[in-house]
């Protein structure tokens, strides 16, 4: 595992969430969508153990829906859960990312 | 379709996750997830790698440590594990419409058997999942199979000669009945287990016992028709090995893509 994904523990959660809820999205949908932000460094694969645990937390829902080729696609929908852990994330974020800028730009409070 | 790399990956997934006891309903849909993931990845020019990391059994792992353990699953294989022993066992005696029990058979068949679930369950969760990578985890497994049917055919032999007292002699009809529960047996577990072989491998090992029932001695002595059963026997194997061999050429041909 590199030093970024590592660093990227736990905050991977909040951007499933946050892309999940811009509305409803498969695996392969939603690893494209990481990379299209940035995340490019992570293994697409990285994605599934996370899903797997939110959904079962409760936090996301799946369904399974016909695909044009191949098997069946997996789609994910933000649960009320969820939505109120994605709220969570977003204080704790802003929080952390703040202090974070602090530090590194010697900003003492 | 997968190329051959996703597609042994996806198998090795479902059978780490199958010996570490997961539930079935689960494997199947993350490995499917995993399927079209891997098909739309290899299709935009990925391979395997790019999906799963560099280390495929770490990958495994955090798979394996999202899903819960099924312990009622697991439990239910414990008795069917004890149920297809019996019936294995069972089976050509009562084909050949001798069926019997004696106390030395019943402690055998309790001390033997209890060996073999223990020795298989170490095998399969704990033993296999450590090779999964390797050319050996084929050969572990046959290896393992092979060695304990040996071990029980001896001590089969070893029980015959021993010459203990039955306490129970089976009628025509039980032997029949009891012909009739094993084969329940194994129907009920290829479907538990979704496999064929506990219907496969009990056909192959009744073919002696019915040819021991039906057809007569003087028959089933003679040297001839010996020897007849000896070359069908290698015409079927040669005709299997050759399938094999054309379907694996095929494979090859086609780079290595599942020919589905």
């Amino acid at each position: 595992m590199s030093d970024t994904t590592q660093m990227l523990k736990g905050i991977l959660d909040g951007c499933l969430l946050a892309i999940i809820k811009e509305g409803e999205i498969y695996g392969y949908e939603l690893a494209a969508k990481l990379e299209s932000y940035g995340f490019r460094s992570l293994s697409e694969g990285t994605i599934y153990p996370l899903l797997l645990r939110m959904q079962k937390e409760g936090l996301i829902s799946a369904t399974l829906r016909k695909s044009t080729a191949g098997p069946k696609r997996k789609y994910y929908t933000l649960t009320e859960k969820g939505e109120q852990e994605l709220e969570l994330f977003i204080g704790r974020w802003e929080q952390v990312s703040s202090s974070v800028d602090n530090v590194l730009n010697k900003r003492g409070i | 379709m997968v190329s051959k790399e996703s597609e042994q990956f996806l198998t090795e997934l479902r059978f780490y996750l199958m010996s570490k006891g997961k539930n079935d309903d689960e494997i199947n849909e993350i490995t499917e997830e995993l399927e079209v993931h891997l098909m739309e990845a290899e299709a935009d020019g990925k391979d395997v790698s790019y999906i799963i990391g560099d280390s495929p059994k770490q990958y495994m792992k955090s798979i394996g440590e999202s899903m819960s353990t099924d312990y009622r699953q697991m439990a239910g294989l414990v008795p069917l594990m004890i149920l297809l022993l019996g019936a294995y066992v069972s089976v050509g005696p009562a084909i050949e419409g001798n069926f019997s029990l004696s106390k030395g058979m019943l402690w055998i068949a309790i001390i033997a058997g209890s060996i073999a679930v223990g020795a298989y369950s170490l095998l399969i969760f704990r033993v296999l999942p450590k090779f999964l990578h390797s050319k050996w985890s084929a050969v572990l497994l046959l290896g393992a199979s092979v060695a304990m049917t040996g071990l029980m055919v001896m001590i089969l032999l070893w029980n015959q000669k021993q010459g203990f007292e039955p306490i129970f002699t089976a009628t025509p009809f039980q032997n029949n009945v009891i012909v009739a529960v094993c084969a329940v047996i194994f129907i009920v577990s290829a479907i538990y287990t979704k496999t064929w072989f506990t219907i496969i491998i009990p056909l192959f090992l009744s073919v002696g016992p019915i040819a021991n029932r039906f057809i007569p001695q003087d028959v089933n002595e003679d040297p001839t028709y010996i020897l007849y059963t000896l070359i069908a026997f290698v015409i079927i194997a040669a005709f299997m090995i050759f399938i094999f061999m054309a379907k694996r050429k095929k494979m090859l041909n086609n780079g290595g893509k599942r020919n589905v």
